[in-house]
């Protein structure tokens, strides 16, 4: 194969779990993965301090016991739970959970608690949840991009670029944007960028006149996930400073000089996923070794 | 004029001389301007002179910051998405006419037995058939002619039909479960491209566009390739309904590249004319448009300016963007030969690959004459050649590319067919009639499960056994992979909040996503 992906679908579990031992490692139980869930999304305000709807969360009893009205978990069977029922509404609803705006639970996190209430909502004892995303481009922890984003609208419009927002969510990030005019963008407006670092989570730099030296203004973005270099005049030795970047997630790096031990010293990422060689003198060779190992 | 306010023709000292807007009259609620704002313009449009007349003195009054804020409110500034997206861009490898189910994605070994038996009445249960097939006396069961054996990791039955696709099977998502109302294809196409079988809504396309925006000023968003067919037989017609913007502001529209040497009409200069002869052109152009803006105030005019502007950058990007001298050798070892064939599928996959790379948010790729009533297994056979290795060069060529995560990859028909054969029945003979209860599609990247199957079919493929996805419920999760919610992508239009799913459920089919 003339690619090499970390996520080579089934077989990729096995090269996933020797890439990051912290997935994967402990049995599937409500304190490993239900608790996390609910404890992120709504102890809030159902917990120790509010109890909206005379509700709480934050324990397995308190879950099981349910409001004053009604049980919210009903074991084996999911669609007849309250607590089901809240959080698959329609975000127009008046009753979905979380309220006020808050953002909607994923879909893996909707199958992680059917999956739970399906075998039965044990206390302790495992159940088979789904396997985590191999994609674990979640919400980023970007700061609020709010108070910054006109200053930041305003600049890359005086580069030639774009700085768009992912999505409504303020702590989304920013994208930086340059295919409308991948050559007007180089490594001296990559260092204007400086005053914004924080909020880029993504960089679309394919085909841009970036160089090494533009690397090192990207390795001063702390929240970058994805990293598109395709194309670009990098070179191997010059890739070396990305090794801050420790949430980078996904790193396009086809078409460009990687060599077999610029990838090697990349894959120590602790956040990388994806490392896409193709058409790089690491291609041919760094392929092989990885598609062996997964059978 | 029946003005439900009183207008305020004084100048506010607030406003550093400018004239007030209507948004600066007091005790009116914000909704109630804006709709009022709407129907006049509408009117206007409508042409209808005495509103018309109405309009422009209202517009005197107010000076010509009232049309700027009405522009502000127009559909050509992007939303944002509700959460992070996990899909960039579509690619939607569109079968029109209609491909069996049967010999390509829903295999029925059972039925190999049943072979010219006729078809339960119980499975039928009734149900009102097409006029095509209701006069036939006998509904004899007509096996698929072709065989199916087991592929990739997930061990999928895939059909001898796609040898190549069969290779990429690990990365399919097939739904089987699909339904529609329309049992005739004009409907069932408008449906699954614009979520209503009446003309004139958004189409999905326009709909991402005018959620997402462009990734790339110098393209359109959201293009269409009607492929060259190796076969014509009971052709539909296609036509820009199909990826209109409807209701939207004109610019979400799919550009159609045509087949042959010249994939956009009239755009290359004619001979003497120049560059800078065409700018001077267009900004003339553009400035009396701008005036007639100022005058009238319709959004409809900004929408013309921006595909002008759009006409000329199209220019420099169009010849760049279909030079294939730079595709390396491996390219055409994965979409064969035919790829250096302008306006074949191949090609269009292809140049649907490059328009991704540039970042187009949606292409859609036509390949037609699947309406297999009679003939099947001969027809099947020329269209499935045709389209199998382009497809699977598509598919492992963004993968490879560090694309596929980000881009939804769609393939599928209208409709699915009958298990029965309609006309003469013979092992290697028989055709199918259109079965709008059930057919077949698959999607792949984007944030969709690879390597799965969804959704479960009776016996005979003639309803829905387990986990019924309508195409709403496409609809919606094709929205949810780009963001967004779709009972919040809406856009005010006849009074009412529409949107692509309408008004009946739909829902996000979560289980087929990562
Ligand atoms: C921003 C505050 C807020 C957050 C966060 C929140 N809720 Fe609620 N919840 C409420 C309020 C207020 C009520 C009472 C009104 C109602 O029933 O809608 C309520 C009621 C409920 C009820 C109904 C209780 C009953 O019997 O009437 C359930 C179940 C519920 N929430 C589940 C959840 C879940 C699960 C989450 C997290 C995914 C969550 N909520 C997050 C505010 C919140």
């Amino acid at each position: 194969m003339i690619f090499y992906s970390k996520s080579l679908i089934l077989s990729a579990a096995l090269t996933l779990l020797a890439f990051h031992p912290r997935l994967g490692a402990e049995p599937a139980t409500f304190a490993t993965r239900v608790a996390p869930v609910l404890e992120k999304n709504c102890t809030g305000c159902h917990g120790k301090d509010k109890q909206k709807g005379s509700l709480r969360l934050d324990t397995f009893a308190h879950v099981m016991r349910g409001s004053d009205d009604r049980v919210v978990v009903k074991a084996k069977d999911f669609a007849a739970s309250e607590l089901h029922r809240r959080i698959t509404l329609p975000a127009s609803d008046e009753d979905v959970m979380p309220s006020d705006g808050k953002p909607l639970l994923s879909s893996a996190d909707i199958l992680l608690l059917e999956k739970w209430i399906a075998a039965g909502a044990p206390a302790t004892e495992p159940f088979d949840a789904p396997a985590l995303a191999l994609t674990p481009i979640t919400s980023s922890a970007a700061p609020d991009y709010r108070p910054r984003l006109a200053a930041a609208t305003a600049l890359a419009k005086k580069l030639g670029i774009r700085l768009v927002p992912r999505s409504i969510v303020p702590t989304d990030g920013l994208i930086l944007r340059t295919a409308s005019a991948p050559t007007q963008c180089n490594d001296a407006v990559l260092a204007q960028l400086a005053p914004f670092a924080d909020l880029i989570v993504e960089a679309e730099l394919a085909r841009t006149t970036i160089t090494d030296a533009g690397l090192v203004s990207l390795a001063l973005c702390p929240n970058l996930q994805i990293l598109d270099l395709t194309q670009t005049a990098v070179t191997a030795q010059g890739l070396g400073a990305l090794h801050p970047l420790k949430n980078l997630v996904v790193l396009n790096l086809t078409n460009t000089a990687a060599n077999q031990a610029t990838a090697a010293s990349l894959k120590k990422l602790p956040s990388l996923h994806h490392l896409w060689l193709f058409g790089t003198p690491a291609d041919p060779v760094s392929a092989k070794p990885a598609a062996a190992k997964a059978k | 004029m029946a003005s439900p306010h009183p207008l305020q023709p004084d100048l506010c000292s607030d406003h550093g001389g400018e004239h007030p807007t209507i948004w600066d009259l007091p005790n009116i609620p914000l909704g109630l301007k804006q709709e009022w704002l709407n129907l006049e313009t509408r009117r206007h449009f409508l042409g209808r002179g005495a509103k018309a007349l109405a309009w422009a003195g209202l517009a005197s009054i107010l000076g010509r910051s009232l049309p700027r804020a009405l522009a502000n409110e127009s559909s050509s500034t992007p939303l944002l998405p509700h959460f992070a997206p996990k899909a960039k861009r579509a690619i939607y490898l569109f079968m029109a006419g209609a491909p069996s189910q049967f010999e390509t994605w829903d295999y029925k070994p059972g039925l190999s037995s049943m072979f010219n038996q006729d078809l339960p009445e119980s499975v039928r249960g009734g149900q009102q058939l097409t006029g095509m097939t209701a006069s036939q006396t006998r509904f004899p069961v007509a096996p698929s002619f072709y065989k199916f054996a087991q592929h990739g990791q997930a061990g999928r039955w895939c059909s001898e039909l796609f040898p190549y696709t069969a290779k990429v099977s690990d990365e399919l998502c097939v739904i089987k479960s699909l339904h529609t109302e329309a049992i005739n294809h004009e409907p069932a196409i408008l449906s699954i491209t614009t979520g209503n079988m009446f003309p004139g809504k958004p189409s999905v396309g326009a709909w991402l566009s005018y959620g997402l925006g462009a990734i790339n000023d110098e393209l359109p968003t959201f293009v269409v390739m009607i492929s060259k067919m190796p076969i014509q037989v009971n052709v539909q017609a296609l036509s820009n309904r199909l990826w209109s913007s409807g209701f939207l502001s004109p610019e979400h529209a799919a550009v159609a590249l045509r087949s042959g040497s010249n994939p956009v009409l009239h755009l290359k200069d004619p001979p003497g004319v120049d560059r800078s002869v065409r700018r001077a052109m267009i900004d003339g152009v553009n400035d009396l448009n701008h005036q007639l803006f100022d005058r009238v105030g319709d959004p409809e005019i900004n929408a013309r300016i921006s595909q002008y502007e759009m006409a000329f950058r199209m220019q420099t990007s169009v010849p760049e963007l279909t030079d294939f001298s730079n595709e390396p050798s491996s390219t055409w070892d994965l979409y064969g030969p035919k790829a250096k064939e302008p306006g074949t599928f191949a090609y269009n996959c292809l140049m649907a690959r490059r328009l991704a790379e540039r970042g187009v948010r949606f292409s859609q790729v036509f390949l037609r004459s699947w309406d297999q009533h009679n003939n099947l297994p001969t027809n099947i056979k020329i269209l499935a050649e045709d389209s199998d290795r382009p497809t699977q060069g598509l598919i492992a060529d963004l993968k490879r590319r560090g694309m596929l995560d980000d881009t939804l990859v769609i393939w599928g028909g209208e409709f699915g067919r009958t298990v029965y054969s309609q006309g003469t029945l013979k092992p290697q003979d028989y055709g199918r009639d259109h079965h709008p209860r059930c057919f077949s599609m698959w999607l792949a990247g984007g944030g969709v499960k690879p390597g799965i199957s969804y959704g479960e079919t009776d016996d005979f493929s003639y309803n829905i056994a387990k986990d019924p996805v309508h195409i709403r419920d496409l609809h919606a999760t094709l929205l949810h992979q780009f963001g967004f919610d779709h009972e919040r992508l809406t856009h005010k239009f006849q009074g009412l909040e529409q949107k692509l799913t309408g008004v009946l459920p739909a829902r996000v089919i979560r289980d087929i996503l990562l």
